[in-house]
């Protein structure tokens, strides 16, 4: 999923899905195209839980419309670069198969 | 309370039947004199596998009859039972409350400790392998960019904690450290190092609550006990140096009060993480945005400082065993405001004292006020 979802009531953006819109109450939300972020803070895990990669690179990364994201870097970044969400990702292995999602990588 | 350890021999559940003894033992009642408990624990089941903690306790501490409830905030659950404690009494529902926060964490090896507090982070957030240091790391990196503050400053914030928990008897750590150790420890999450983190640990702290009058000559007042929710996602706050939910609960404490940031003479603040205190600092108006790191290079913070903060040692050194650990912030602001402390420990006249328990990286906030006889 490389796609923030969008509130269809007010516009507001999120990564992180919920039941109703922080904003405005709405129930109803749209997936739309992240577009391009920049990346906000980033740091490096080096105690992660089991199945996770360790170390894991993690950035936070602000995308138009003010949905910020928390994901792994797909490769080295720093404060400051644009980035865009890619997928699917293998994030992370656990009893059930793997978990795959999005991670942040450069602007092309 | 207990004293705080890595390791305890001694179960979750008799941990809290000590710290409910000792806390009624101070208070001159029985339990017999108690009409409702609030225990505050986070994973019993996951760390310890043991279920009905509530129940438990007041089995073992003999009580029937009475009404009992287990609270679970993660880690706030220790001062969202403190909340439940006093809401019962302020109602008039309960007239003596009882409420006790444990947890036993050396059970779970550190990967499985982690996983299960990882497990409190929303879903798109668990998939990306984040823990709790993670958002820790983000914050301080960001905090460091944007302010003069140094790797060195954030630094201080544990040798302070470490050096105010020396002479704390039921501090986890009695050992000084200083901004070297912290510099040389591995990282955990940059930038931050392990002891830029507080531990796991074992313990558990209680405290009675009753209206009106006291059986004690020194009793401490409730002034306030306000708690507030931020959002479940962390990234879902657009700006990553807010913890709205610390700032929200911090304000409605001090309107309930009737006093502010400037009338506290000390505070207990939820140092998960080294960067936690000057956030959450900021956040309860006790230094001005992005200027508390200041506060701590000038030793206005430290034990003899115009606003010490973390005088018992904090989650960094006290300890965190979380569903105990808002109770133990009580615990110290009350010792405080009495004058039972030692010297060497001992904050100068003070007479108000605020404490912030946070759950998660601040998904839920409880900020609760005291005021001393003095
Ligand atoms: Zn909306």
């Amino acid at each position: 999923m490389t796609e923030l979802l969008e509130c269809r009531d007010c516009g507001h953006r999120t990564f992180y899905e919920k039941h109703r819109c922080p904003e405005c109450g709405g129930a109803e939300f749209d997936g739309v195209a992240a577009g391009t972020g920049e990346l906000l803070s980033v740091t490096t895990v080096h105690v992660t839980p089991d199945g996770v990669r360790e170390p894991n690179a993690l950035g936070l990364a602000a995308f138009p419309g003010g949905a910020n994201v928390v994901a792994q870097l797909d490769e080295t970044l720093s404060i400051g670069d644009g980035v865009r969400l890619v997928g699917d990702r293998e994030l992370r292995a656990t009893d059930d198969g793997p978990l795959r999602g999005v991670r942040l990588a450069a602007v092309e | 309370m207990t004293a705080f350890a890595t390791a305890d021999d001694r179960s979750l559940l008799d941990l809290l039947l000590v710290a409910a003894e000792r806390a009624l033992d101070d208070a001159d009642r029985d339990p017999a004199d108690v009409d409702s408990v609030h225990v505050g624990n986070m994973a019993a089941e996951a760390f310890n596998r043991r279920s009905g903690l509530a129940n438990a306790l007041v089995g073992g501490l003999g009580m029937t009859g009475v009404t009992a409830r287990r609270v679970e905030n993660t880690s706030a659950s220790g001062a969202s039972a403190f909340q439940s404690a006093v809401a019962a009494v302020a109602s008039g529902r309960s007239e003596r409350a009882l409420a006790v926060g444990g947890e036993k964490m050396s059970a779970a090896d550190t990967a499985t400790a982690t996983e299960i507090i990882s497990r409190i982070t929303h879903d798109r957030e668990y998939e990306q392998g984040v823990t709790l240091p993670s958002f820790g790391g983000l914050a301080a990196a960001a905090y460091l960019r944007e302010t003069d503050a140094d790797r060195r400053d954030l630094a201080r914030v544990a040798v302070k904690n470490h050096a105010n928990a020396y002479a704390n008897e039921c501090a986890q750590f009695n050992k000084r450290i200083d901004v070297g150790d912290v510099l040389a420890s591995p990282s955990v999450a940059s930038p931050l190092r392990l002891y830029d983190c507080c531990p796991t640990s074992d313990g558990a702290a209680a405290v009675v609550v009753e209206a009106g009058a006291a059986a004690t000559d020194d009793p401490v007042t409730v002034a306030a006990c306000e708690s507030a929710t931020g959002t479940h996602a962390v990234a879902d706050r657009t700006d990553p140096l807010e913890i709205e939910s610390v700032r929200v609960a911090g304000e409605r404490a001090y309107d309930a009060a009737g006093f502010g940031a400037d009338a506290i003479d000390l505070a207990c603040i939820h140092d998960a993480f080294t960067i936690l205190e000057w956030l959450e600092m900021e956040e309860l108006g006790l230094a001005p945005e992005g200027r508390a790191w200041e506060r701590t290079r000038d030793g206005l913070t430290d034990l003899d400082g115009e606003l010490p903060v973390n005088p018992g040692g904090g989650l960094k050194a006290r300890g965190h065993p979380l569903g105990a650990t808002g109770i133990s912030q009580v615990i110290e602001l009350v010792w405080q405001l009495r004058g039972d402390l030692p010297d060497e420990r001992a904050v100068d006249g003070a007479s108000r004292g605020l404490a912030v328990n946070v759950a998660g990286f601040g998904n839920n906030a409880v900020c609760t006020l005291l005021e001393g006889d003095a």
